[in-house]
């Protein structure tokens, strides 16, 4: 049997994480982004990164932009959440320069596509 | 001097509080001596709750919302995009072991990954993998739950259903010779 999705239409009534309506969801994503990017000379500053603020404006951008599918409510709220805790560690310097950095994913090698180069590392 | 205080006090209270630096907030510098620092008054709960914005809060988690049915929590568990687009999920329902005869440990639903690449590890010979879901296994008490808990998580998946067993028929020589069956030639 061959794989296949599930399908599942309709809506259903449930209780919210912490916003009532898409607009609330927006507006908290909205102030999280202007938050994150206020902040962004600071965490340069603060962590001593090797990057410019333009760039970490374009990762902000990037890793938003990475959810601008999500239209369930209270998983938009979820990540606002998760964000602001991320923000907050960011901060207050709980977190180290090396997790700033891993955003950027420095050390992750592109992994290989086409065949031939799949078969000289040998993967799958 | 004052004023400038009681205003920045507001600015950090505000929502964007963290973006400010009016008031440092790196773990190098502390707020004055922590020994001498004095408590927050202690609240009781219930003038907690009866507070404004807390009220507010309260009445917005007593409405319901409406969402689509499908929800895909894929943005929010933390799994590498990886290991959630390229993976697909086997659901099946786990075998009797065929050296022994009880059959009461396999009436379940299992998934399981797909298999990755292994290696034979050269220190041991034992065999390694880089795969984080190799032996993963859940258990579910029918293929629904499992395929709704995949749907979720965003893995494809396919049912690998067993092929039905076929209809026990006794043998029986005697039908061979039944009244009804045109298997009695010689006396018709």
């Amino acid at each position: 049997m061959s794989a296949r999705q599930a399908i599942q239409v309709g809506t259903k009534t449930v209780k919210p994480v912490l916003s009532s309506s898409q607009g609330e969801a927006r507006s908290r994503v909205l102030s999280l982004y202007k938050a994150w990017y206020r902040q962004i000379p600071y965490l340069v500053k603060d962590f001593d990164i090797p990057k410019s603020d333009e760039q970490c404006r374009a990762k902000l951008k990037e890793i938003f932009l990475k959810n601008k599918d999500v239209t369930d409510i209270r998983v938009i709220d979820i990540l606002v959440i998760k964000g602001q805790m991320e923000l907050k560690e960011s901060v207050k310097m709980w977190k180290q320069k090396g997790h700033i950095m891993a955003y950027f994913k420095p050390t992750e090698e592109p992994k290989p596509k086409d065949f031939l180069s799949k078969f000289f590392s040998s993967n799958e | 001097m004052f004023k400038v205080i009681s205003h920045t006090a507001n600015l950090t209270r505000s929502q964007l509080s963290r973006s400010l630096p009016a008031f440092s907030t790196s773990a190098t510098r502390l707020a004055g001596d922590p020994t001498s620092r004095k408590e927050a008054p202690i609240i009781d709960n219930e003038s907690v709750l009866t507070l404004p914005e807390k009220a507010k809060e309260r009445k917005a988690l007593d409405t319901a919302i409406v969402v689509p049915v499908k929800v895909d929590l894929s943005p929010i568990t933390g799994v590498p995009e990886e290991h959630v687009k390229t993976r697909r999920v086997r659901i099946y329902q786990p075998a009797k072991n065929a050296m022994q005869s009880g059959t009461n440990n396999i009436h379940h639903w299992e998934m399981e990954f797909d298999t990755r690449q292994r290696w034979e590890n050269p220190l041991m010979g034992w065999t390694s993998t880089g795969d984080p879901l190799s032996n993963m296994k859940v258990q579910f008490s029918s293929p629904d739950e499992a395929i709704e808990h995949c749907e979720k998580n965003g893995w494809i998946w396919y049912l690998d259903i067993p092929k039905t067993e076929k209809q026990f028929k006794p043998k029986n020589y005697g039908v061979n010779f039944s009244w009804n069956r045109r298997t009695r030639v010689s006396t018709k």
